[in-house]
């Protein structure tokens, strides 16, 4: 038995149709398709203004306050795991860098510009560290107190939360900001629908990525979600990968944090509210599986633009209004025929 | 055709709780030799492999690797001084690839600063593991290929042949013929009798008793925690196999007490 | 769930009826100092906080211990105890102060307590049936939404006839408050100032980056925008900073709801065209001063039900309407 030949075996069929099935197989492909199907569809909903730069450059800028939570979600979710947490810590992370910058420090939102920088940078190592903390007590509840992931990153969420309100007293802080970091970029006189700070998350976004698809680490990801016991089998130290896993999550929270704070100008206890919740349905429709195992960092990023896509060309509709109610709806239902279809890609995929 | 001992456990016992899972067992396993190891359910088969496997500590008794003494911390320790173990249906992840399997826990990386962050080489891999798994009689289509794509046999292949691959002196096989056709399982026979050429010592855990007179050199029982009978595998029948499982024939220890 | 615990409450009221009790006025006696209990909506809600200012100062001016009770979340499921252990600590001529997180829910412990001689006032929303109920006040949102459509028309320096584009940034369809701001606002337009043309709504979903993320569409979606309602804190600190990060400051009119003294700042900046205050601390101090009289005096408010109108802060306000109206943390 050579390789060539058992390889033939698997391909029975016809070479174009092969292609064409594994190519729509591909989430991917499908999210493309998708993106483009709904592009135009808005572009003709929205009298040809939501294919414009000013919009695109909103849908990014949202995109980009929801991509980081989403790849720190898509490892937790590949390790069979979810982490409920990540929004409060978003809120968490901001209110903590705001009271510090502004009530320590006693930095207040009339430096601006250039002179804001460095406690910007401040405020971004800030949420950092919180959101890694919040990270490592996940770990710590799931690894040394065994509570399921679902409860331990629920009651830090409820803590985060709680914590932040304390902090803030309920009120935004507001603090020294750089409004240019969230300007579109104007490149010899053509502006750009990309901030430094969509850049940023892109930066971010692709280096984890790498990680994940390239790397030791997200070989271990992916192991630890398909066969646990393989993987202890294996030697390898199933707990410590659960603590690396949770704090990339909660740091990569932290950072959505302080991307918060840049797009606000202020650390908030409602910044992050809710924002889990669509971290995860970004990490769903963008072809993870909650059974873990399964997940692309490419599926994620065009997931979560479908899912901003679609909030934010609801908004732009001028050839019928979309009233904010249906709007909530058609979204829910945008993520429940996501969930639909990956199961039943799964049911047709394997076996 | 036996050569050294290389593994040896010297009246290991363990309790969970007020239940006595091993009680006093003594067990030597040569080079180049296949040791069966069955017994009933509950009859401590599987606590005695997470013993020899280092999942588990013993709560009494010694080992010896190489007449050296050893003590696992953590199944690591054990892989890293040349004992591998094979466990029950759980062997590969299958999401992941043929060479990923083969090679977990034993990456190779690139060169420079990314291979010190880890970054795989997966070219090498590919072509490692594919190279591994044919010298120890194995023949997998792509080792890029997902594990979940394969047939149950063509799995069992690829975890025993890693396991193989990967042992410098003992082999832990739990099960490896469960659910297999008879083909299938016939290809696993002939992999433990590729790792005894090797010069592993082998040590497999079965119900299916005719897999085990035919493959192996040493039989030993087990029953309620006790190794019940160690003797070569030519004093059995089937018939006087089962029996010294269940009870039905009268033993006497082998193993001084 | 939410239907059988009216029928209970109803139920409760009725019997209540039934045995002809009634509200407990009966003059203290000096000799024992007068306890009253604040059960409010959620802790830490910088309203909520300003309240506590308003109720700790008046009640210290009474002479009278002040127990400010509470939990972190506006719901009526962890209110429901609270308010019951509160009710076992009073006894016969001491105060409650209720804010019912939900009318119906408490309906039954607001008229327990009555039963038990406990005088109780309702501030901020009130029980379903009010004739427990010593006195009740309330802000009034419908009005301040009425007085953020004067504030736009006059940002933008409206006249009959013209047409001016306005967007409403809400929370969501069920804040109670969110509504009677809205209808007021939607009154306003429609009975004098029909220019001002809503052309559409979002929600924030309570989160202020999606808020933020509304305005941001709005900008580019109606080039001619020319106001921005921000219905709640967390619309106004989303539009907020959505102009600022446009560069729009002082082009669109904002008016934004709550005077979190943050924004409050932000009016001097020009980024609030107006902020809508409400007055918590002044409806506390009121519920305080009005249980103490009935219960050393046995004197009854003329009016049962109070109203403190909301204000519209503007660049043009005195310092000390703003220093009255921003909300105090201590």
């Amino acid at each position: 038995m050579t390789d060539s030949k058992q390889a033939s075996a698997f391909k029975e069929q016809s070479p174009l149709r092969a292609k064409i099935s594994s190519l729509l197989s591909n989430q991917s492909v499908v999210l493309l398709i998708t993106l483009v199907v709904l592009g135009t569809f808005f572009q003709w909903g929205s009298d040809g203004i939501f294919l414009q730069t000013g919009l695109l450059g909103t849908v990014l800028d949202e995109w980009g306050s929801y991509i980081l939570l989403a790849v720190g979600q898509l490892f937790v979710v590949i390790t069979g795991g979810i982490d409920l947490s990540v929004g409060s810590t978003v809120s968490l992370s901001s209110v903590v860098a705001g009271w510090f910058v502004v009530q320590q420090l006693k930095v207040g939102p009339e430096v601006t510009g250039a002179d804001a920088l460095p406690y910007v940078l401040l405020i971004a190592g800030i949420c950092l560290v919180v959101g890694l903390l919040v990270g490592l007590l996940n770990a710590f509840l799931i690894n040394k107190l065994k509570i399921v992931p679902f409860i331990a990153t629920l009651a830090t969420m409820g803590a985060s939360n709680g914590i932040a309100v304390m902090i803030s007293v309920g009120m935004p802080l507001q603090g020294p900001n750089d409004w240019e970091l969230g300007a579109p970029w104007n490149i010899g006189g053509i502006e750009l629908p990309i901030s430094t700070m969509v850049f940023c998350a892109m930066f971010i976004t692709t280096i984890v990525g790498l990680f994940l698809h390239k790397s030791r680490f997200g070989l271990y990801t992916y192991s630890l979600g398909s066969n646990a016991f393989a993987t202890r089998g294996a030697g390898i130290s199933v707990e410590k990968h659960i603590t690396k896993v949770y704090m990339l999550s909660g740091g990569l929270a932290g950072l959505a944090g302080a991307y918060s704070y840049v797009r606000l100008g202020a650390g908030s206890n409602t910044s992050g509210m809710g924002m889990e919740l669509y971290a995860i349905a970004a990490v769903v429709i963008g072809g993870a599986s909650l059974m873990g195992g399964v997940g692309r960092i490419v599926g994620i990023a065009l997931g979560t633009l479908v899912l901003f896509v679609v909030q934010s060309g609801l908004l732009t509709m001028t050839v019928v209004q979309v009233s904010p109610d249906l709007k909530q709806v058609i979204v829910a239902i945008l993520i429940a025929a996501a969930v639909a279809v990956q199961t039943l890609q799964n049911k047709n995929g394997r076996k | 055709m036996s050569g050294e001992v290389v593994y040896e456990i010297k009246n290991a016992s363990k309790r969970y709780g007020s239940v006595i899972a091993l009680d006093g067992a003594s067990l030597k396993i040569h080079a180049g030799e296949v040791v069966g190891l069955v017994g009933d359910n509950g009859a401590g088969k599987s606590t005695l492999v997470k013993v020899l496997s280092g999942a588990h500590q013993p709560d009494g008794g010694q080992m010896f690797l190489d007449g050296k003494e050893v003590r696992w911390d953590s199944p690591r320790q054990a892989l890293e001084s040349g004992v591998e173990t094979l466990y029950q249906d759980s062997g590969l992840a299958p999401h992941l690839t043929v060479s990923q399997n083969v090679f977990l826990g034993r990456e190779i990386t690139v060169g420079g600063i990314l291979g010190k962050l880890g970054f795989l080489n997966k070219k090498k891999m590919n072509h490692d593991a594919h190279r591994d798994l044919e010298a120890v009689g194995i023949a997998v289509p792509a080792s890029s290929r997902a594990v979940s794509q394969l047939s149950g046999g063509q799995r069992q292949a690829v975890a025993i042949g890693r396991a193989v691959a990967w042992a410098k002196k003992v082999i832990i096989l739990d099960e490896p013929t469960n659910h297999l056709g008879a083909r299938q399982a016939n290809e696993v026979l002939n992999i433990i009798r590729n790792a005894k050429a090797k010069g592993l010592g082998v040590i497999f855990i079965s119900h299916t008793l005719p897999h085990v007179l035919e493959v192996t050199d040493r039989i030993v029982v087990l029953r309620l925690g006790r190794i019940v009978k160690d003797a070569p595998t030519s004093e059995f029948t089937g018939d006087t196999l089962i029996g010294t499982i269940t009870g039905t024939i009268q033993t006497i220890k082998v193993e001084g007490d | 769930m939410k239907r059988s615990t009216r029928v209970l409450a109803v139920t409760a009221a009725a019997a209540l009826a039934l045995t002809g009790v009634a509200t407990a006025a009966t003059p203290a006696t000096a000799a024992k100092k007068i306890k009253i209990a604040f059960v409010m909506g959620a802790v830490n809600d910088p309203f909520f906080n300003a309240m506590k200012v308003g109720a700790v100062a008046e009640a210290k001016a009474q002479g009278v211990d002040l127990l400010w009770k509470g939990d972190a979340q506006y719901s009526a499921a962890t209110q429901l105890p609270i308010v019951k252990n509160v009710i076992a600590t009073l006894g016969k001529g001491d105060g409650l102060v209720l804010i019912p997180t939900d009318g119906a829910a408490l309906q039954a412990s607001n008229d327990q307590a009555a039963a038990k001689g406990i005088v109780v006032a309702n501030v901020d929303t009130q029980v379903g049936n009010l004739s427990k109920v010593l006195i009740q006040i309330t802000g009034n949102n419908e009005d301040g939404g009425a007085k953020a459509a004067a504030a736009i028309a006059k940002a933008v320096g409206y006249k009959a006839g013209s047409t001016y584009e306005v967007v409403i940034g809400l929370t969501s369809a069920t804040a109670t408050t969110n509504v009677a701001r809205l209808e007021g606002f939607k009154a306003a337009v429609a009975s004098t100032y029909p220019g001002l043309k809503v052309v559409d709504t979002a929600y924030s979903e309570s989160n202020s980056q999606k808020a933020a993320t509304n305005v941001d569409t709005w900008l580019t979606k109606y080039p001619n925008l020319k106001g921005i309602f921000a219905i709640d804190g967390t619309n106004a600190s989303g539009a907020a900073a959505a102009l600022q990060s446009k560069g729009l400051v002082g082009k669109i009119a904002l008016v934004g709801y709550d005077a979190y003294p943050a924004n409050v700042d932000l009016i001097k900046k020009g980024v609030f065209t107006a902020l809508i205050a409400q007055d918590p601390a002044a409806e506390a101090r009121l519920a305080v001063k009005t249980i103490v009289a009935n219960i050393k005096k046995g004197t009854k408010p003329a009016k049962k039900n109070v109203t403190i109108a909301n204000v519209a802060l503007t660049s043009s306000s005195s310092a000390a309407d703003i220093a009255k109206y921003t909300y105090k943390t201590k």
